[in-house]
C-alpha cells in the first residue's frame, strides 16, 4: 500500500511506532527477568537489585531442595525429544492423509481444532480424572507427554496443512512416471522435498514442551500426582531462581531455534523456487 | 549428435513397406457427420494383460488416509475425546464427602449455574475475555499488517517475526511473574514515571487490579493473534490493494471492504485461541489481581482438590460447552478448513 | 494386434463426476508420429494425455500402446514418459541425480546410473550443468533436463504437457525446431498438447483439434487447413472465414481473398472495418450486412498499391476452387 513514489506513505509511520511500542512493551517484563536473574543473594524477586551474581544460577546447577536440577534438565530434554518425534511422525502421516477427502475427515479435522484450542490446564484434568478412575497411577512422564501431545499434534497437522499445499503434486507423477513404487516415492521424492516443513514441525513441537515441561519438573522436583500442572503453580517458588530459569530455558530455545533456522534457510535457498504451480 | 546406447526398437522394414501400401487404412476413424471421430475397427484386446492386482493400487484410497491418519485419530481419541466424555459422564454423578457414585442427576448443573458467586468468576472471566480480545484485535490486526504489508524486504520480516516470537519461548508463568517488579509501588515503571517528574507519588493501581491482568493477558496473548492474522494477510494479493486504490477507495475503506473480509479466516482463529486463552486461565488472575478475581479454573482446582468430581466435571463441561460453541460458530463464519488447506 | 500404430485410444471416456471431460475419444497415431493435441482450453487435450500416460484412470474405453492394452497399467509399464507442464524437475536433487532417477528406482548401480544420466544430458547439450540444482537454472535449461529425465526410461511414446508454453516466443521457435528434429532421430512417436495453432501446424505430423470432449479432426495439417471438417476447425485454425454459401455452410481461406469488384464469381460486398499491418502481409477486415466480419490477409505490395481506409465500401473475391464445402456449422 504504497504511493507511486517509494516513499513510505504516513500510515507506514504510525504502524512502525506502534509496533515498536508493542516491542517495547513485549521486552519490558523480559528485560526484567534476565536482569534480576543476576539479582544479589540477598534480594528478592522485585526492585531494587542487591547488588549482583550468580547466586540463582548456581543454584539451579546445585541439587539443594529444588530435586536434581541437572537430572531434571536431562528428563525435559528427553521429554522434549519424545514428544517432538512422535509429533513428527503422526502429525506428517496425516497431514499427508489429509490430501484426500475421506470419510470422517471433517469429525477428525475439528477434533484436531478443539483440541488445540481446549484450554491445557482442561486437558490437563482430564486426563488425570482418565487416569484415577481407571485406577492407574500416572507418572509425571506419561501424563505430561499426554497432555502436550493434544496441543503439539494439532500444530503439527496444520502446519503440514501449510507445507503441503505448497506442494505440487506433480513431482508425485513424475515419480510415477519414472517407475517409483509407493515407499520409493515417499522416500525419495515427498519427504525429502518436505523437509523443511517437516523440521520445522519438529523444532516447534521439541521448544513447546520442552519450555512448558523445564518449567514444571524444576519448580516441583519429582513428583507423582496430579494434576502436576495446578501443584506446580500452586507451588512455584518466588525465588529469582525462577528468572534464572526462565534466562537459562529461553536461551536454550533460542540457540535450537537459531541453528534450526539457519539450516533450513540453508536448504531451501538450494532449492528455491523452481516451483512452478502447475 | 551422440546419444542412445542402443537404438530404439525400430519397426522392420517389411512392415514400413506395408503400411505405406494400405493409404486408406490409415485413417484413423470415420469421420461422422456431427465431426466426430468414431471408431471403425473390430473390439480391441481384452485388458487381462494387466488385471487389478498387477496394478498394484490395491488399496482404495480412503483406506490409505485412514491409515495414515490412525495414529492422530486414536491419540486424539484417547487423550482428548475419551476425558471430554468423561467429564460429561462425571458431571451427572452424585458425590459425598466419602466418594462419587455414578448417577444421573443435574444438581451439579443446576448448583453450578443458580450459585451467585459461580456466575460472578464467570461473568467476571467473560469480562475479561471480551475486554482482552478487543485490545489483542487492534493490535495483532495492526502489528500484522504492520509487518505484511508494509516491510518489503522478506528477511527483515522474518526477523521482526522471530522478535516477536522469542519471548513466546519463555514459559508464560515467569512472564508473568515478571510483571510484579516491573508494575509494583517499588517498580521499575513507577520509578520512571517518578525520575521523568510526571507523577509525584507511586501508582498504586498498576499491580493487583483489573487493569494488571488485563496487561498480562495482553502481553502473554496477542502473539496468538499477530500469527493466524499475518497468515491470512499474507495470502492476499497485493493487487487487490492496488485495485481497490485504483477504483477510489480510501485507505480506510480498503481496509474494511477488502482487507478484513479477505482475512476472516485468521481473525477468527485469533480469537478463539485468545477468548479460549484466558477463559482456561489459572496463573495470571491468581497472581495479578492479588485474590480480588478468581478465574473458572481456579474454582475447578479447588474441587478437584477436595476431590469433589462430580462438580468439578460439571464446572468443566460447561468450559466445553463454551469452546465447542465457538468452535461451531467459527465454522458459520468461514470454512476453516477450506482456508487451511488451501 | 495391429502394430502400425503406436497408440490407439478405443472410445475412451473421462468423467469427473456427472461432467464428461472426454467423450469417447477414438484415435490411432501411427509409429514415430509427431502428434499434436490442439483446442481450446477445456476441450479434453490435458485429460486425454494423462490417461495416455496413466497419470488419470480411464471411465471407459480401452487404451493400447504397441498393441497392447495398457488400460489398467501403471505409468512405468505403459512404455510412455511424460514431460510434465511444470518440468517437475526434484528440487532436491542435481540434474544427474534427476535424470538417473528412474534408473535408482530400478536398482542401477551408482556408477553405471550416473554413465547413462550424463549420456543423456549430453544429448540435450546440459552435461556442463551435471552438479547444478533445478532453481540454478533457466526454464529453457530445466526443460532440457526434463526431456532427458523422460528420455532415459527409453519410451515408445513421449508425452509433453505444453511444453512451449512457459517460454517467451523466440525461445519457443528454437525449442520447436529442437522437439522436431529430435523426434526424428530418436524414431518414436510424440505426442504434444498445445493450445497454439501455429505450433500444431508447424510440427505435427497428424494434428487432432479437439473441442469439448470429443475429437473434431485428425489429419496431417496441410489436411486440416485446406479442408477443416466443421465451422469450429475452420474458426480455431485461424486463416478461414466462414460463411453461408448456396448449399450450406463454406470456408474461404483468408488469404485466398482478394480485393476487387463485384463479379460473377463468389463474392462479398461490405464496409472495410480495420485494415491491420502485419509485416508481409495485411489484414483487411470487413463488415458484411449481416453484421459478421470477415478478413482478407493481402500481400503487403498489392494492398499498398491500391489501398483502402476503415469506412470504404470494399468487396472481397475469390474463386470458386477455394471454397470449401463445410461438413457442419
Amino acid at each position: 500500500m504504497s504511493g507511486p513514489s517509494a516513499d513510505r506513505p504516513w500510515t507506514f509511520y504510525v504502524l512502525g511506532a506502534l509496533f515498536g511500542a508493542w516491542l517495547l512493551f513485549l521486552y519490558g517484563p523480559m528485560v526484567v527477568i534476565y536482569v534480576l536473574s543476576f539479582q544479589g543473594p540477598n534480594g528478592g524477586v522485585t526492585f531494587p537489585m542487591v547488588g549482583t551474581s550468580l547466586t540463582w544460577f548456581r543454584d539451579i546447577i546445585r541439587p539443594g531442595q529444588m530435586a536434581n536440577i541437572p537430572v531434571a534438565f536431562g528428563r525435559s530434554i528427553g521429554l522434549a525429544a519424545l514428544v517432538s518425534a512422535l509429533t513428527v511422525v503422526i502429525s506428517v502421516a496425516a497431514g499427508l492423509g489429509f490430501r484426500r477427502r475421506f470419510p470422517g475427515s471433517g469429525v477428525l479435522f475439528y477434533l484436531a481444532v478443539a483440541s488445540l484450542v481446549m484450554p491445557s490446564l482442561l486437558v490437563g484434568f482430564g486426563i488425570g480424572l482418565g487416569f484415577q478412575v481407571l485406577g492407574l497411577h500416572p507418572g509425571l512422564f506419561t501424563s505430561a507427554l499426554g497432555a502436550q501431545l493434544t496441543w503439539t499434534l494439532p500444530f503439527g497437522l496444520f502446519t503440514m496443512f501449510a507445507v503441503v499445499s505448497r506442494f505440487n503434486r506433480s513431482y508425485e507423477e513424475a515419480a510415477n512416471d519414472l517407475g517409483a513404487t509407493a515407499f520409493q516415492r515417499l522416500i525419495h521424492v515427498t519427504l525429502p522435498i518436505l523437509l523443511p516443513g517437516i523440521i520445522g514441525i519438529a523444532m516447534g513441537a521439541f521448544t513447546l514442551s520442552y519450555d512448558e515441561y523445564a518449567r514444571t519438573t524444576l519448580t516441583i522436583g519429582a513428583r507423582n500426582t496430579l494434576p502436576l500442572e495446578i501443584y506446580a503453580l500452586i507451588s512455584s517458588a518466588t525465588s529469582p531462581t525462577l528468572f534464572a530459569i526462565g534466562t537459562l530455558t529461553t536461551t536454550v530455545s533460542f540457540l535450537l531455534i537459531g541453528v534450526t533456522l539457519v539450516v533450513v534457510f540453508r536448504m531451501q535457498r538450494r532449492r528455491a523456487a523452481v516451483v512452478v504451480k502447475g | 549428435m551422440t546419444f542412445l546406447t542402443k537404438p530404439l526398437p525400430r519397426l522392420r522394414a517389411g512392415e514400413v513397406e506395408a503400411q505405406s501400401a494400405e493409404g486408406e487404412d490409415d485413417r484413423v476413424g470415420t469421420q461422422q457427420g456431427d465431426g466426430a471421430c468414431r471408431p471403425d475397427h473390430p473390439h480391441p484386446p481384452l485388458r487381462g494383460d494387466f488385471s487389478r492386482a498387477q496394478r498394484g493400487r490395491g488399496f482404495q484410497p480412503w483406506l490409505v488416509s485412514w491409515l495414515q491418519v490412525g495414529p492422530l485419530a486414536l491419540i486424539l481419541c484417547v487423550l482428548f475425546a475419551a476425558p471430554t466424555v468423561l467429564f460429561l459422564v462425571v458431571s451427572f454423578f452424585d458425590y459425598d464427602r466419602v466418594g462419587i457414585y455414578p448417577a444421573f442427576i443435574m444438581d451439579n448443573y443446576r448448583d453450578l449455574l443458580t450459585t451467585p458467586a459461580t456466575l460472578r468468576v464467570y461473568i467476571s472471566s467473560l469480562k475479561f475475555a471480551v475486554i482482552v480480545w478487543a485490545i489483542t484485535l487492534f493490535l495483532g490486526f495492526n502489528i500484522a499488517w504492520f509487518l505484511i504489508f508494509h516491510i518489503r524486504n522478506s528477511i527483515t520480516r522474518t526477523i521482526l517475526f522471530l522478535l516477536c516470537a522469542i519471548p513466546f519461548w519463555t514459559s508464560g508463568i515467569i512472564r508473568t511473574i515478571a510483571w510484579i517488579p516491573f508494575l509494583g509501588r517499588n517498580g521499575a515503571f513507577n520509578q520512571i514515571l517518578l525520575d521523568l517528574h510526571i507523577t509525584s507519588k507511586p501508582l498504586t493501581f498498576l499491580l493487583f487490579s483489573d487493569f494488571a491482568v488485563i496487561i498480562t493477558y495482553v502481553h502473554l496473548f496477542t502473539l496468538l493473534m499477530v500469527g493466524p492474522i499475518a497468515n491470512s494477510l499474507s495470502k492476499i494479493d497485493p493487487a487487490l490493494l492496488e485495485a481497490a486504490r485504483d477504483a477510489g477507495a480510501s485507505r480506510f475503506r480498503t481496509m474494511v471492504d477488502v482487507v478484513i473480509p479477505l482475512s476472516k479466516t485468521g481473525i477468527v482463529l485469533g480469537s478463539i485461541l485468545v477468548f479460549t486463552q484466558v477463559m482456561g486461565d489459572y496463573f495470571v488472575v491468581k497472581t495479578m489481581s492479588g485474590g480480588q478475581s478468581a478465574s473458572i479454573v481456579s474454582m475447578l482446582s479447588t474441587q478437584i482438590q477436595a476431590m469433589e468430581y462430580p462438580p468439578a466435571s460439571a464446572n468443566a463441561m460447561v468450559l466445553v460447552g463454551f469452546v465447542a460453541i465457538m468452535v461451531a460458530g467459527m465454522m458459520f463464519v468461514v470454512d476453516v478448513r477450506k482456508e487451511l488447506v488451501k | 494386434m495391429d502394430v502400425r500404430f503406436d497408440v490407439e485410444l478405443v472410445a475412451v471416456t473421462k468423467r469427473y463426476g456427472s461432467t464428461v471431460a472426454v467423450d469417447a475419444v477414438s484415435l490411432r497415431i501411427p509409429h514415430a508420429s509427431y502428434c499434436c493435441l490442439l483446442g481450446p482450453s477445456g476441450c479434453g487435450k490435458t485429460s486425454t494425455l494423462r490417461m495416455i500416460a496413466g497419470h488419470e484412470a480411464v471411465s471407459d474405453g480401452d487404451i493400447l500402446i504397441n498393441g497392447a492394452n495398457v488400460t489398467l497399467a501403471p505409468p512405468i509399464r505403459r512404455g510412455t514418459a511424460m514431460m510434465f507442464q511444470s518440468y517437475a524437475l526434484f528440487p532436491h536433487l542435481n540434474c544427474l541425480d534427476n535424470v538417473a532417477f528412474s534408473l535408482k528406482m530400478r536398482g542401477v548401480a551408482k556408477a553405471e546410473r550416473h554413465k547413462r544420466a550424463r549420456g543423456f544430458l549430453a544429448l540435450v547439450h546440459m552435461e556442463t550443468f551435471a552438479e547444478r540444482l533445478p532453481s540454478q537454472l533457466s526454464g529453457g535449461q530445466q526443460q532440457r533436463v526434463a526431456l532427458a529425465r523422460a528420455l532415459i526410461t527409453q519410451p515408445r511414446v513421449l508425452l509433453l504437457d505444453e511444453p512451449l508454453s512457459a517460454l517467451d516466443p523466440f525461445l519457443r521457435i528454437k525449442v520447436r525446431e529442437e522437439l522436431k528434429r529430435l523426434q526424428r532421430e530418436l524414431a518414436i512417436t510424440f505426442i504434444h498438447v498445445t493450445h497454439s495453432q501455429d505450433e500444431a501446424m508447424a510440427m505435427a505430423d497428424m494434428m487432432v483439434v479437439m473441442e469439448d470432449g470429443q475429437i473434431r479432426q485428425a489429419g496431417p495439417p496441410r489436411e486440416v487447413f485446406e479442408q477443416p471438417a466443421s465451422a469450429f476447425v475452420a474458426r480455431f485454425i485461424g486463416g478461414h472465414n466462414v460463411l453461408s454459401g448456396a448449399r450450406g455452410p463454406i470456408a474461404v481461406r483468408a488469404d485466398r481473398c482478394r480485393l476487387g469488384v463485384p463479379n460473377d464469381g463468389p463474392h462479398v460486398s461490405g464496409r472495410v472495418a480495420a485494415v491491420e499491418y502485419q509485416g508481409g502481409m495485411v489484414r483487411v477486415a470487413l463488415a458484411m450486412e449481416s453484421g459478421d466480419e470477415i478478413s482478407a490477409l493481402v500481400p503487403d505490395a498489392t494492398f499498398y498499391g491500391a489501398p483502402v481506409e476503415p469506412g470504404d465500401p470494399a468487396t472481397f473475391v475469390w474463386s470458386e476452387h477455394d471454397t470449401h464445402l463445410l461438413a457442419s456449422a
